[in-house]
């Protein structure tokens, strides 16, 4: 049957037929490098005019419309402009952390997407703490927003930069948090692990009512943490110009704003496999013939179905809400979402002890 | 020289380089991103020894809090963008002493040290391995180390509590 | 009790932007409602809203009679003097002289289709007619007189 890791494993086997091991290693580095490159490229394309779909009709507007059959074309001419455009630095700019800000964006949001399982058994470096490494790794994405806000030398750069650290240096308590519910259930940081113990049913059934919880936590924290409408303080259009990125033209901004949908993607790909299941098909406990329907469909199906049901979810939340106010941003964080995911977190240890999920 | 060996003397060289260049820089902020690339070079090392979870925690904990921290400090105390002035070379003399007298004597500590190769099985750190260890009591176990850090934390976030109270107060 | 209120502002919080996401999702999936016009090639077929304000015009009948008396109401609620009327003497049926007006001259390139004016005038005169296509190569043609030439006021108008 046609699949990725079919795919995979026979191009490992005629290059390990036809090369010595080294140049088995590189040349399927080189491969998983262009591939993730290409993913880049696809996310990017794929969910600019889908945002600017969802947009556009959650706001009775037709969207995008000229380019291509329904506009659908309209994120190749946005590649084209940003290409052929100009990449300004500005007079008094710290010129080498400027130019180098973009590119820490997206090197991080490339390191991401090692541990994430696209597909079964389709799955770059599956590390025994692949949770805790993309927590970890996500982590860095401040420093190139503080750089980036810094080193532009504008008041509004760097105005929006501090609100985006302090914004996402709160929500990652309570994403890892959310996290860690998942993590307590399954007693296990490895995704291979984690999306297997979803076989009879998704943590989001499994776990009642305590893990909808951490999922809606971890679902607004995600959004806070890639500073996206209604978190979206940081860049703030109305107040800010556009936060961090105001000084970037051409392609550094375009590196950022590809980061931006990119880390998108990711928190909803680990969204979807810490409490969706990943590519796990849709099995509901022992009914042994539904679940063998279900395995018909493609597990890469499954998968980016999953993650693009979240993403969807996300913009939605972009194009219903009001953007907050920085009390209210971190009033939210400190008074409603940690104690809650905290006390969470210790409804779901009890209920892991003592067995309660199915 | 295999591939690894390359692998350790480029993480090695991006370590030594960018600490070099956090302490002779004269701009402070670009100091704190030099310091930034010398903790994830480490974190680097870590994942090349294979100690996954050693590197995560330490790009969460030094990347992600101390790194962001020093920025913090530094957007909201100095002029940023101002070079420092330059220090007077007595000064200059005895950093390079007191950073040598250390080096020498960690070099000195690693030369003495008899290190012996050992064919027991190294232990995969699972999350439960991990968790076990760090609240066994018994002979390697880090129940001590870690309760006391819990203890450290605690009056952190007490005192923390205590100055944003006091302020209100006044502020009334 | 603290932890009672604390419960019901997270559950009021969560059904208002539940709420709010209905009314998203409704327009998502409901694409009947788009109200946006493809402008310039549906140009024959336009469906302009029944408030839109393009300019203020002043409807004559079959007669060329308008139903302004000049009181000036219009002139005098107008923000940016965008209406100046001028007046003219004329004898009515009883050989009395009249005041009436000669010509109602309208700024269009001043107006900002507040709707004051139709508002302030008391005989419903003028209204806001709905054209929008009111550029021209010549800022002159854009100072407007509103009533036709030898036209009269209603009878009974006053």
């Amino acid at each position: 049957m046609w699949s990725f890791s079919n795919i995979a494993n026979s191009i490992h086997e005629w290059l390990s037929n036809n090369f010595n091991p080294t140049w088995t290693i590189i040349i399927e580095m080189v491969i998983a490098g262009v591939a993730v490159i290409s993913l880049f490229a696809i996310l990017g394309l794929v969910l600019v005019i889908m945002e600017r779909k969802v947009s556009a009709w959650m706001q009775i507007r037709l969207g995008p419309n000229r380019v291509g059959p329904k506009g659908m074309l309209q994120s190749f001419a946005d590649t084209l402009k940003l290409l052929v455009k100009e990449g300004l630095t500005p007079g008094g700019a710290d010129k080498f952390l400027f130019n180098l800000a973009p590119f820490i964006a997206m090197i991080v949001a490339m390191l991401l997407m090692a541990p994430i399982a696209f597909a079964k058994d389709f799955q770059l470096w599956d590390l025994n703490i692949g949770v805790l490494f993309v927590s970890a790794v996500s982590s860095i994405m401040v420093i190139s927003i503080l750089m980036a806000g810094w080193a532009s030398n504008n008041k509004y750069s760097l105005m929006g930069a501090m609100r985006s650290g302090a914004q996402i240096v709160s929500y990652e308590l309570s994403a890892g948090l959310s996290i860690l519910a998942v993590v307590v259930m399954t007693g296990s940081l490895q995704v291979s692990e984690i999306i297997e113990s979803q076989r009879n049913g998704w943590w989001i059934f499994k776990g009642h009512l305590p893990m909808l919880i951490a999922f809606v936590t971890f679902i607004i924290a995600v959004t806070a943490e890639t500073n996206r409408a209604p978190f979206d303080l940081a860049e703030a259009e109305s107040e800010l110009t556009a936060g961090f990125h105001t000084e970037y033209s051409g392609m550094k901004f375009a590196l950022f704003f590809l980061a931006e949908y990119v880390n998108v993607f990711i928190v909803c790909a680990i969204g979807a496999t810490l409490f969706l299941g990943g590519w796990m098909p849709f099995h509901i406990g022992n009914w042994e013939g539904f679940n063998h329907v279900m395995d018909y469909i493609p597990s890469s199906i499954w998968f980016f179905g999953k993650t693009f049901f979240l993403i969807f979810l996300i913009m939605w939340f972009r194009w219903t809400f009001p953007r907050l106010r920085i009390d209210q941003l971190l009033n939210l964080e400190w008074k409603y979402l940690l104690p809650i995911s905290m006390i969470n977190l210790l409804v779901v240890t009890a209920m892991a002890i003592l067995g309660w999920h199915f | 020289m295999t591939g690894s060996d390359i692998i350790f003397y480029l993480l090695a060289t991006l370590c030594v380089v960018f600490a070099l260049l956090s302490v002779t820089t004269r701009q402070i902020f670009r100091a704190a991103i030099y310091l930034l690339f010398t903790l994830i070079g480490i974190a680097g090392i870590y994942f090349w020894l294979q100690y996954e979870f050693i590197a995560a925690v330490q790009i969460v904990v030094y990347v992600g809090g101390i790194v962001v921290l020093i920025i913090f400090s530094i957007f909201l105390t100095q002029q940023t963008g101002e070079q420092l002035p330059k220090q007077k070379l007595d000064r200059k003399i005895f950093a390079a002493l007191a950073v040598f007298a250390g080096f020498a004597l960690t070099m000195v500590q690693i030369y003495q040290h008899t290190f012996f190769e050992t064919d027991e099985m190294a232990i995969t750190p699972t999350v439960e391995n991990i968790g076990k260890k760090m609240l066994a009591v018994d002979s390697g176990g880090y129940a001590l180390p870690f309760e006391v850090i819990s203890i450290l934390l605690l009056a952190a976030l007490i005192g923390c509590i205590v100055i944003a109270l006091r302020t209100k107060t006044e502020s009334k | 009790m603290f932890i009672k209120k604390y419960i019901q502002e997270i559950w009021g919080a969560v059904k208002s932007l539940l709420k709010g996401m209905r009314r998203t999702g409704y327009y998502f999936t409901h694409h009947k409602e788009i109200i946006t016009q493809q402008y310039p090639d549906n140009r024959e077929t336009l469906n302009l809203p029944e408030r839109f304000k393009g300019e203020v015009v002043m409807p004559h009948d079959e007669n060329n009679e308008h139903r302004c008396t000049g009181c000036q109401a219009c002139e005098l609620a107008c923000p940016n003097g965008t209406i100046k009327v001028i007046f003219k003497n004329e004898l009515n049926a009883e050989g009395k002289k009249k005041k009436a007006i000669d010509k109602l001259v309208y700024h269009l390139e001043l107006c900002t289709m507040c709707n004051l004016c139709i508002e302030a005038c008391p005989s419903d005169a003028i209204k806001m007619a709905q054209t929008f296509e009111h550029s021209v190569f010549d800022r002159n043609e854009l100072t407007k007189i509103l009533n036709k030439p030898d036209s009269k006021i209603m009878d009974g108008v006053e």
